[in-house]
Order: C-alpha cells, then sequence, then structure tokens
C-alpha cells in the first residue's frame, strides 16, 4: 500500500482510532441501536461538493462497491456522506500536510504528493474534465452512463486513458482510497452506515480487548461489532 | 392561683436568664495541652508538615484563588459555608491572632471575636492535636504564608442554623477531652497512626457515618461506628474497618501505597479521597503512612493479621463474560463493549494501573452515586511524588443512555464477588443533570 499523504496507512490508521478512542466524549451523542436514523442519503445535503460532483460522486462509488453482491455497497453504507464530509474538512484542504513544493508529477508515485491541488480541489476539477471526457468518449456525463459503461470508463480513468493533466494524476487512486475508508471507517464519520462493512467481514469494531479470547482457538468470536459512539451491532 | 402564677413567673424569669446566658456568656477557651518552654521553636518544616496532614489548603484556598485566601464554597445539608481567609493578612486575614486564639480556633472551633465556627471546619478532629504542633502550625501561617488581603463571602445558613450560639450546645456533645491520649498496650507506631488519623487527618470528617446532630460518631477506634463509613455530598466514604473494607482486605504497604501514591495492587483513589491525596497525604513521610496503615489495620476486623491470600478462581460472572453469548444481558453486554479492555473479565483489573471492580468499595457503596458520576464522567489519579502519572478513565456520558448506564453499574454491583442494590435510570438521571 502507498502511503499518500492522508491516505491513512494501517499504523496512523491504528494511532487515529486510538487516538478518536480517547476523545470520544465529544462525539456524537448517538447511542445504542436507539440512534434516529440519518435523512435518507437523497435527501442529504453535501457540506462541500456541488450537485454536479455529488452526482458523480454518488455514481462512482456504486461502482466501486456496488450493491448488487452478497455484501452491502458504497450506497447502503454512506460512503457519499463521508468523503463529503472528509473532502469539507481538514483532508479536503490538505490542511496538516506539507504542501509547498516542489512538485513533481512525474516522479515516482513513492515520492508521495506531487500537486499543489487538495484534494477537495482534485475532486472539484478532475470531475469536470472526467465529465467531459465521458460525453466525448460515451455520449453522456459520468452519471448518466449505464453500469456497464461506467465500469469502462472508470477503468479507462484508473489506466489514465484520458491523459489527465499531471496536477490531477492521484483522481481515481484517491477517489478508489476514500471510498474503501468510507466503506470500513467508524461510523462517526458519516460512512460504514450501520457498521454493515464491518459485519460483513466479521470485524467486532472498536471493543478494547479480547484478552479471553486469545487460547480459544478455532472458535468464531460470537458478538456483532461495537462503533466508537456504543452502538451495537 | 396567685402562687402558682408566681412560680411560673419564676420559671420563665429563670428561662430568659439561662437563654441569654447561653447566647451571651463568652466561651471557654481551652488551654495548652502540655506546656512548652517559653522560648519553644518548632523544628523547621514540621509547621508545614502539620498544614499538609491537616490538608488546611484544600478548604481554605477557593478555586483557582491565593492559597489559604479562603472562600471555596463548602456545600452542607445547612446551605453553603465559605471558608475564611487564614493568611496573615491583618485585615481580612488571621494576622492579628495570637496564638490563643489560633489554638482556640483549633480546639474549639470559636474565631477571635468569640464567634462560634460552623463545624464544617473539623475542630472535633483538631483538637487531639498536639501543643507542639499548633505552635508549629501557628508559626507556619504566621511567618511562611503570604498575607493576602482578600475579603471572603458573608456565611448565610437558614434559619435555625445562622444562630451561631447552638453550636455551644453542639460543642458540649461533640467534644471530648483536647490532646491525644495514648492507647495504653499500643506501640508508637500505632499511636502516630492514631494521632493522625484522629487528629490532624480528621479522616473521620468523611469516613464516619453523622447522627441526627451532624456529629461524626465517636472520635477513637473505641466506638463501634467510628470509620465505620459515612456519606459526603450523596457520596458514600467507605467503611476501613468491616472485613470487606479495602483496609483489612489489604496489606499494610499496600494500604501505605494507596495513600501516598492513590493506587495499589487493587485499587485507584477517586473523587473527594483523590483530593485528599493530591492535596495532603502524599506529602507524609513513609513511615507516618505506614503508621496510619498500621493503625487502621489493627482497628479493624482484619486485628492487625496478615489479610488472607486472594482466592483466584472463576466466578460465573467471568465464564459469562468469557462467553461472551449474543443472547446475554445488556449489562454485560456493556461491560464488554465499554469496560473489559482495562477491567478485565476477571474484574480484577491491573494493579497500580486499573482498579478491581470485584469488591470495589466505589462499585459496592451503599449509595450508587460515586459509580455513577465515574461511568458518566471518568476519573483522573492525581499526580503524587512516587507515581507521577495521571492515569485517566475517560467519561461515557456521551456514549451510554441513562437507561444503559443503570444496566451496566447494576451489572458492576452485582457481578463476581459484589452484592448491592440495582441502580435505576432515574438515579443516573440525578447524576447526569447535576452541574460537576
Amino acid at each position: 500500500m502507498r502511503d499518500l499523504p492522508g491516505l491513512p496507512s494501517r499504523r496512523t490508521f491504528l494511532k487515529a482510532s486510538a487516538a478518536s478512542a480517547a476523545v470520544v466524549g465529544i462525539v456524537a451523542p448517538a447511542t445504542a441501536d436507539a440512534a434516529p436514523a440519518p435523512a435518507p442519503l437523497a435527501d442529504y445535503k453535501p457540506d462541500c461538493l456541488k450537485p454536479t460532483e455529488w452526482a458523480f460522486l454518488m455514481a462512482a462509488v456504486a461502482r466501486l462497491i456496488p450493491s448488487e453482491g452478497d455484501g452491502p455497497g458504497a450506497i447502503e453504507t454512506r460512503v457519499p456522506v463521508f468523503i463529503d464530509k472528509q473532502l469539507a474538512g481538514d483532508y479536503g484542504k490538505a490542511a496538516d500536510w506539507y504542501m509547498a513544493g516542489p512538485w513533481d508529477a512525474s516522479a515516482d508515485p513513492l515520492r508521495g504528493w506531487q500537486t499543489p491541488l487538495a484534494p477537495l480541489e482534485i475532486y472539484q476539477q478532475a470531475i469536470p474534465l472526467f465529465d467531459d471526457w465521458c460525453k466525448a468518449t460515451h455520449g453522456k456525463i459520468f452519471a448518466e452512463l449505464d453500469p456497464a459503461t461506467q465500469d469502462k470508463a472508470l477503468t479507462s480513468l484508473q489506466k489514465n486513458e484520458m491523459k489527465i493533466k499531471p496536477e490531477l494524476r492521484e483522481f481515481f487512486t484517491i477517489l478508489l482510497g476514500n471510498t474503501k475508508e468510507g466503506y470500513f471507517a467508524d461510523p462517526m464519520y458519516g460512512g460504514n452506515h450501520g457498521m454493515a462493512a464491518w459485519k460483513y467481514i466479521g470485524f467486532p469494531g472498536a471493543r478494547g480487548s479480547y484478552k479471553e479470547w486469545v487460547g480459544k482457538h478455532n472458535v468464531k468470536y460470537p458478538l456483532g461489532p461495537v462503533s466508537i459512539s456504543g452502538e451495537r451491532g | 392561683m396567685k402562687t402558682f402564677l408566681r412560680i411560673i413567673g419564676t420559671l420563665v424569669v429563670l428561662g430568659v436568664v439561662a437563654l441569654v446566658a447561653f447566647i451571651f456568656v463568652p466561651v471557654q477557651r481551652t488551654g495548652p495541652v502540655t506546656k512548652l518552654a517559653a522560648d519553644y521553636q518548632p523544628p523547621k518544616g514540621a509547621g508545614e508538615y502539620v498544614m499538609r496532614a491537616s490538608d488546611c489548603m484544600a478548604c481554605h484556598t477557593a478555586e483557582g484563588g491565593k492559597p489559604f485566601a479562603g472562600g471555596r464554597a463548602i456545600a452542607s445539608p445547612m446551605g453553603v459555608i465559605y471558608t475564611t481567609n487564614i493568611t496573615p493578612d491583618k485585615e481580612t486575614g488571621i494576622g492579628n491572632w495570637t496564638l490563643g486564639d489560633f489554638r482556640a480556633a483549633l480546639y474549639d472551633g470559636v474565631d477571635k471575636e468569640g464567634h462560634h465556627l460552623y463545624p464544617a471546619m473539623p475542630y472535633d478532629s483538631y483538637r487531639k492535636l498536639s501543643e507542639e504542633d499548633v505552635v508549629a502550625l501557628y508559626d507556619y501561617f504566621m511567618k511562611e504564608v503570604q498575607p493576602v488581603s482578600a475579603q471572603v463571602p458573608e456565611t448565610k445558613l437558614s434559619f435555625p442554623f445562622n444562630l451561631r450560639f447552638g453550636l455551644r450546645a453542639w460543642n458540649w456533645l461533640a467534644l471530648g477531652d483536647a490532646g491525644y491520649k495514648p492507647v495504653q498496650g499500643e506501640d508508637a507506631v500505632f499511636n502516630r497512626g492514631a494521632y493522625l488519623v484522629e487528629g490532624a487527618g480528621h479522616c473521620a470528617a468523611c469516613h464516619s457515618p453523622r447522627n441526627l446532630m451532624m456529629m461524626s460518631s465517636g472520635s477513637s477506634e473505641k466506638d463501634a461506628a467510628f470509620l465505620s463509613g459515612g456519606e459526603i455530598d450523596g457520596f458514600t466514604a467507605p467503611d476501613l474497618r468491616g472485613p470487606a473494607s479495602g483496609p483489612q482486605q489489604w496489606t499494610t504497604e499496600q494500604v501505605a501505597a494507596y495513600l501516598l501514591t492513590a493506587r495499589n495492587a487493587h485499587s485507584t483513589a477517586t473523587g473527594e479521597m483523590a483530593l485528599a491525596i493530591r492535596d495532603s497525604l502524599q506529602y507524609l513521610t513513609k513511615d507516618d503512612a505506614m503508621a496510619i496503615a498500621t493503625y487502621l489495620r489493627k482497628i479493624g476486623a482484619g486485628k492487625g493479621a496478615a489479610p488472607t491470600a486472594e482466592k483466584v478462581e472463576v466466578t460465573p460472572t467471568e465464564t459469562l463474560l468469557s462467553d461472551a453469548k449474543p443472547d446475554m444481558q445488556l449489562g454485560p453486554r456493556l461491560y464488554l463493549d465499554n469496560c473489559a479492555a482495562c477491567h478485565i473479565v476477571n474484574g480484577r483489573g491491573a494493579g497500580e494501573t486499573f482498579p478491581a471492580l470485584d469488591g470495589n468499595s466505589l462499585v459496592d457503596a451503599k449509595s450508587p452515586k460515586g459509580l455513577i458520576s465515574v461511568i458518566l464522567h471518568g476519573a483522573e489519579l492525581p499526580s503524587t511524588a512516587d507515581r507521577p502519572m495521571k492515569l485517566r478513565m475517560q467519561g461515557y456520558d456521551n456514549r451510554l443512555s441513562d437507561e444503559e448506564v443503570a444496566a451496566l453499574a447494576t451489572f458492576l454491583r452485582q457481578g463476581w464477588h459484589n452484592k448491592a442494590p440495582a441502580v435505576s435510570a432515574a438515579e443516573v438521571k440525578t447524576v447526569r443533570d447535576e452541574k460537576h
């Protein structure tokens, strides 16, 4: 896994989880199963994305983690909400990254972030370009294409067949990364609604310790997950 | 008929005279319990040590205020009592007080003008201070404390508690002989411990039950109720003498470690006790802490014998938690989701870090307020010289509802070996709604 700034490595993710656990006192008042259901995704008012950007995001994540299949998709788990909230916050602004250059778009990706643009700016600039490309290549903007064509278009984007400008070269990478994060992050950040992704893979959540299970071999852990805000699955 | 009226009249006159005398005759002050040489000088540092042992600073310093300048509001069942300025400032403090005035405040609960002090000032305990310690303390306040000019708010209790002369009767009943009389047949360590506990430490102020007159039960171990547990602001101050109490379950070294560092192999201090350790007990010498521990262990059910080794057995509660069956009740489920990582399914926690909840006096307390408060708001260990780390437990007030806290607290109070009554959501709501 590549360590782009802001794309958390396993280690920073664990650190962040511990830190979030420590400040749990200031997060959402959600409690257990009684938490009120959030507004339907269709009625969600994005914090930072414009309608065309939101439409693209809804369509794109639905193809990256589709709803048809044996697990929950990005739409049911409200991944677009997670991404919108992250882009509206420090991540979207690259607020705590080194952003003073120099940037070299031809540098090996292992050399890290090679664009002066913050993630939100990349989304804002890349989406219209990609929609234009879709229209020119497939006849419609991305959100209006049929799923099979959308898959084709996303594959082209991943392979950079459209030769997107160098400052935007990370677009597909962060889109895919943010989608996975929204799928698996704690529900307090807006995604992983109902801890559905955790239930699907059998992750028991933010319970602190399983010491008594260390010696139990080949026994399935029986309890559902628990989230940082105390939701029980 | 005439004779009858005359008798009634005489009685009324006598009664009025007695009442007037009761109100206006000056209070008798207790003199020094030992005669010290005229040129007696307390050893260097002795005064500050007595101040620490007596924890004067805790009450006589307002939140964020200058040391000893008073003004802290002490909530009492009768109303708010404001502590006084005891810096040597001549106008607003005690700068004009003589040693005799100072001793009278400690021994008799009267100020320089002869007004009775409210017994929020534990003069029923300070009355046991030796003359050496009284002089050392006086010397400290006069010479080492910075004078601060600060007028404190006037204490205004409601009727009849605003009539300070009423305290005269209270004093007749509550106060025994001044000074500490060593217990015959006990060694110097025991007697040093007794002197500190019954006198400067004023442990009974919280740890002894108070009777209807708000008097501490007993002033020494001779009274069975002494240190058998009390209540402070709705919180239970645990029993120190019963067979299940901390001092009787722990070794002398462990009791001393608790007093000096707020933590030991079994438990940690919370609430008022954490403050008492932070501000007072941690400054005691190791010898004095051991003396207190020796005394407390000797006067309890264990009679000073070494505690029986802890039985390590798997309780049904531990099995329930280890099996983690999805159909378990809400209480144990919440324990696994929120508590088990640190306090462990066996309820024994980890020494000097995470207190054991099995047999924990806070968990098992008569009043569940302390337990509810810790679950909602968390707790923090004070930093002490030997153990500087302020270990903190987070609060769960945003994570658990009143019903959930009640279910969790009830589980804790009845899990492992604990046997305490259940907790209701209404009790949790009361604690949650209180300002803290």
